[in-house]
């Protein structure tokens, strides 16, 4: 052995050593987990039958979920939540970023205050928030009220359900007035037709209140990488806001913006404490559990089916991963990296 | 008891004052448009027209911001207050929004003696039968025919309504006394649910958060290490195999550790809480990307002074890296801080109930008294924005980084 080859061999020992309490909670925690939980999701593991007696059963876990109408019910939810809570959030959060770049005074106490719920914890937030959209009590129906008695000074006030309302909100604010009832509509058009249910729509609005603070700080400081004699050539040349937000702000940001999509994407898949705190039942109807905690709920009381769970949790899985691909195929080619 | 007081209807046609604010401001936002349009639009760049342009545009500006601010701080200032309420003011409607006297008891119209008046949300929950709109401004409220149902038995006769305002008894229903604090921190001892309170609560999270995040620190800090400086065997492999893991939802991971730390012995232990949280794949992947940026001239320079690598980490990597460790340990801790789902399922007995676990039974336990409730949350949010006001630029920092990158 050279003493050249010596040193790498002893850098590489080393190296590992490094790596070593690391990948030993990794090992123990995440990737052994990580095939422990197929290998589960192939057996029948209950509580009435432990780890030991398992026997396998094939994919009878994973069809009996993609059978179960519950899982399409939870499916369906987990997908309007990010469907509506993941733009709605970047949007507003880049309609904040770009009214706060550039010189005005006061930019950090905003930044400061938007950011401000980012940090509150989730269960929290979701105790606050279901006071706030309580039926008898919370600032939702007295908002109403005050907006229709006070304001338009109608004869009575106007009120929702909001936690328990399972109609959605199209159907509620725009269909139902106009006169229109939405039936069955084959392959579930009629649920995307719909919208979510205001109980759900409560929940996404939490979601939204709470991140578009982090959004908006990853965005402004996006922003403020843009070079600013872009800006002054494009004015020289004649370009109205519109123009230079589609030729230089919205190229220029698009690798930003592509970070929070897909970190928004995977979170809204993930997000199941709003549900569970707001509405412990599952919602109006079941329209607000999500799948994860459709898969606490199977795994861990009642029955603790957590074969079946697994089988659930892989599913899930698979979905963030196909998302996650899908958007770096599809989007990922369009964001321009240059400059 | 048992007398209707009713307040006098104002007359129909809603709040006038309040109509005006309303139609002022639509008036100023449609005027502001108009001026930004115009001046937008003309190709004249005197400095009138500018200068009227920029003030119509900053109005609007900061119209959205002032809006977008009270949204953002509207919840937290209704937990504050709601804290310091008695529970008949919490659960009143419409809300009380300030520290301030409303009406307690009133005279009877015929009898002349005074009687309980309670606000009418209260009066719509419990069935009682006196009823009455108090305000702190007494403007008085229509009450509907809704409002009529749980006093059906009430005879007419007993409707009267009361237009003198200043016959009223009033009290201060928001005090600063830590009344409800006291009692939301007590309270799991008083239920059923056992013979701990918040004090535990906040002790285990604390502890297990801190320990979770210092570990986690190091374990990630050798790690990126060994991936940003190091050349060893398997490191580009090793390396994928690390960022694949963090797209693995946590979830998949929780069943197989649950059967994992029953099988050890460790649920319900302070192992369970901690142990799994000692290491972070999207710790490293931050470590490792700020170690990059060090220049590689230190280390000769070390390694000429006879220095160790790892000397070099401790000593030199370390201490030039410290904002990428502030801002991993605020990350590692706050997930520490605000998990649920996993000290939800690893621990079963009250004395290792972590504080989110805890407000989670409290809002089982008392899913009415939003009073209780809203100190409770207190107590899980104002550290944690106490310490952001401390750490701020860190935080913000830290997070906009993550997204250069």
């Amino acid at each position: 052995m050279t003493s050249a080859e010596k040193r790498k061999a002893t850098e590489s020992i080393e190296a590992w050593l490094y790596l070593a309490p690391a990948l030993a909670i990794l090992c123990t925690f995440w990737f052994l987990p990580i095939i422990i939980s197929l290998l589960m999701s192939f057996g029948n593991i209950t509580a009435l039958k432990p780890m030991d007696q398992m026997a396998f059963v094939g994919v009878r876990q994973y069809t009996d979920a993609l059978r179960s109408s519950e899982f399409h019910q939870s499916l369906w939810n987990t997908v309007n939540y990010a469907l509506y809570a993941v733009p709605v959030t970047i949007t507003l959060a880049m309609l904040i970023a770009m009214t706060l770049n550039g010189r005005m005074k006061g930019r950090g106490i905003f930044r400061t205050i938007f950011f401000l719920p980012y940090i509150t914890t989730w269960v929290a937030v979701s105790i606050v928030f279901k006071y706030l959209f309580d039926r008898e009590y919370g600032i939702g129906n007295w908002l109403l009220e005050v907006i229709s008695l006070d304001i338009l000074g109608m004869e009575s006030a106007y009120r929702l359900n909001w936690l328990a309302e399972p109609r959605g909100i199209w159907e509620l604010f725009l269909l139902n007035p106009l006169g229109i009832q939405v039936g069955r509509m084959p392959l579930g058009i009629d649920n995307l037709v719909k919208g979510p249910s205001l109980s759900l729509a409560c929940v996404i609005a939490t979601s939204v209140w709470r991140d578009v603070g982090y959004a908006m700080v990853i965005i402004l400081a996006g922003l403020q990488n843009i070079d600013r004699s872009l800006y002054e050539a494009a004015s020289i040349d004649g370009a109205g806001p519109l123009q230079k937000f589609r030729a230089i702000t919205f190229p220029l940001l698009s690798p930003v913006t592509f970070f929070i999509l897909t970190i928004s994407m995977i979170g809204a898949f993930k997000v199941f404490i709003p549900q569970f705190m707001m509405t412990p039942t599952g919602g109006p109807d079941n329209t607000t559990t999500p799948m994860v905690m459709y898969l606490y709920e199977q795994g861990f009381t009642g029955e603790w089916k957590l074969s079946y769970a697994a089988a659930v949790a892989y599913i899930l899985t698979l979905i963030i991963l196909a998302l996650t691909l899908f958007q770096n195929r599809l989007l990922g080619k369009r964001v321009e990296y240059g400059h | 008891m048992g007398a209707l007081i009713l307040a006098q209807a104002p007359a129909t046609g809603g709040n006038p004052l309040l109509q005006a604010v309303v139609a002022l401001v639509i008036l100023a936002n449609f005027a502001a448009i108009v001026v930004l349009y115009l001046c937008s639009t003309s190709r004249a760049s005197d400095s009138p027209t500018q200068k009227r342009g920029s003030i119509a545009g900053a109005f609007l500006k900061y119209e959205v911001l002032l809006f977008g601010a009270v949204v953002m701080l509207l919840p937290f200032y209704w937990m504050i207050v709601t804290a310091f309420k008695d529970g008949q003011t919490a659960a009143a409607f419409p809300p009380v929004w300030t520290p301030s006297r409303i009406a307690t008891k009133a005279p009877d119209p015929k009898t002349g003696e005074m009687i309980r008046v309670v606000p009418l949300g209260t009066a719509q929950r419990t069935g009682e039968q006196v009823r009455v709109v108090p305000y702190d401004n007494m403007v008085f409220r229509r009450v509907q025919e809704s409002d009529f149902s749980v006093t059906k038995e009430i005879p007419d006769p007993d409707f009267v309504f009361l237009s003198d305002p200043a016959l009223f008894q009033t009290d201060s229903v928001i005090s600063l006394d830590l009344k409800n604090f006291r009692r939301a921190w007590y309270r799991p001892e008083e239920s059923s649910r056992g013979q701990v309170n918040f004090q535990t609560y906040f002790a285990v999270s604390i502890i297990s958060s801190l320990l979770a995040t210092v570990g986690t620190l190091i374990t990630s800090a050798l790690a990126a290490f060994a991936f940003a400086r190091l050349v060893f065997w398997g490191k580009t492999y090793l390396f994928y195999i690390v960022l694949a893991t963090m797209m693995v939802p946590g979830q998949v991971l929780l069943i197989p550790n649950f059967l994992i730390l029953s099988s050890i012995g460790w649920l319900d232990t302070w192992a369970a809480l901690v142990v799994p949280w000692l290491a972070s794949v999207f710790t490293i992947f931050l470590m490792r990307q700020f170690f990059m940026t060090i220049p590689e001239d230190l280390w000769d320079a070390a390694r000429i002074d006879g220095a160790s690598r790892f000397r070099y980490l401790w000593q030199v990597v370390v201490p030039l890296s410290r904002p990428v460790f502030v801002t991993a340990g605020i990350f590692d801790f706050l997930n520490n801080w605000n998990s649920l789902l996993w000290p939800l399922i690893v621990t079963s007995t009250p004395r290792m109930r972590t504080l989110m676990v805890g407000l989670q039974n409290l809002n089982d336990d008392a899913g009415a008294e939003f009073h209780i409730l809203m100190a409770a949350s207190c107590f899980a949010v104002l550290p944690v924005v106490l310490v952001f006001f401390f750490l701020q630029r860190f935080f913000i920092e830290g997070i906009a980084r993550t997204g250069l990158k």
